[in-house]
């Protein structure tokens, strides 16, 4: 598996695609097109994601894409969306041992002020139209952070006749937190990787390039 | 308990100590702009990425041994580059760090440690080997146009 992986990164994809048939190519092939390069440990990660520009421009539009990202993922406010257990310790996350606040994470009642949902607990049937109005209410740029393996895939209520089975089936999701519920320490790291990425986010970039 | 003690005079000093561990004022700001904390310690050790481990029995237990990030993660660090032979540590496990506990075992298969890679092309993708229970409907393509 681990040369395969190594192989997918470097390996031409003519090579790859003989490799390996079924469904494993085409996904290794996407993501070398849309990830970033995997991180070397003993090299000084800059911090912009955006390096190598060809021209002045295309660096103009890299910073202002760095400024318009640390806007953004230093004051990213969550929808308050309990519905179940989950709920519990997202408060527990957003209490003073591991103080949300810090990240400037700040629990907003109203969708139109907030910018990401976090949807804490397990999704029935009945609640899942009042999920899709409360996240078309929110103004774009927006994201979804799937919390417990309820919201994440049905998890304990696969099977049951009222469960959506995972919230991904109404909203696009983001940042997928596993767990049954997922402590507080892992939505917070959940949100710290949403942070990451919305470093990454390239609106100005694409707006140039269009 | 002395006078300097009871008119919190070693609470001055500590501050000074930490200042000067931590780089002067140059160092201690920019260790405030990266990791939003200032503290003294001992340094315990170090890992194989340039993590540094420290400890203070000063401070809380739970807030007594952290770490700071080698300076080549820059501000993208996370805690998933805290390596497996730290974490026993760093979590309170253990007490023995990796270099003073000779029971660790170190077999020759055992991959690298290597950090949460979402997001970028070293990233784990699951796979099925098994042929879908469910084969998509592929639309007929029109022959007239």
């Amino acid at each position: 598996m681990q040369a395969i992986k190594a192989l997918g990164a470097s390996a031409p994809s003519t090579v790859l695609s003989v490799l390996k048939k079924g469904a494993f190519a085409p996904v290794v092939g996407q993501i070398r097109q849309t990830h970033l390069p995997a991180p070397n440990p003993n090299e000084r990660r800059p911090y912009s994601p955006f390096q190598k520009p060809s021209n002045m421009a295309e660096y103009a539009v890299a910073r202002l894409d760095d400024l318009l990202n640390w806007g953004r993922k230093g004051s990213m406010w969550p929808m308050t969306f309990g519905l179940a257990c989950c709920a519990v310790e997202m408060m527990h996350f957003a209490a003073p041992r591991y103080d949300m606040d810090r990240f400037g994470i700040l629990f907003r009642a109203s969708p139109r002020q907030s910018d990401v949902m976090i949807v804490a607990g397990t999704l029935t049937n009945k609640m899942a139209p009042a999920l899709r109005k409360v996240y078309d209410q929110m103004p774009e740029p927006r994201w979804v952070v799937s919390m417990g393996s309820c919201a994440n895939g049905g998890g304990y209520y696969h099977y049951s006749y009222s469960v959506v089975r995972g919230c991904d089936r109404i909203v696009p999701v983001d940042i997928y937190v596993p767990g049954c519920p997922p402590s507080a320490e892992a939505l917070l790291y959940g949100m710290l990787q949403l942070q990451k990425k919305v470093k990454r986010m390239k609106t100005v970039q694409i707006w140039y390039r269009k | 308990m002395s006078l300097g003690k009871y008119l919190a005079l070693d609470k001055i000093a500590n501050f000074f100590t930490v200042i000067k561990q931590n780089g002067g004022i140059r160092g201690s700001l920019y260790k405030m702009y990266r990791q939003d904390d200032l503290k003294d310690g001992v340094l315990v050790g170090q890992d194989e990425f340039g993590n540094k481990y420290y400890e203070n029995p000063r401070f809380f237990f739970g807030r007594n041994r952290w770490v700071e990030y080698s300076d080549n993660f820059n501000m993208d660090y996370d805690g998933s580059q805290v390596t497996a032979e730290w974490f026993g540590w760093l979590h309170y496990k253990t007490d023995l760090p990796p270099h003073e506990d000779p029971s660790r075992p170190k077999y020759k298969w055992m991959v690298p440690f290597t950090e949460n890679m979402s997001g970028t092309t070293g990233q784990y993708t699951p796979y099925s080997t098994t042929r879908p229970k469910i084969e998509p409907w592929v639309p007929p393509r029109k022959s007239s146009v």
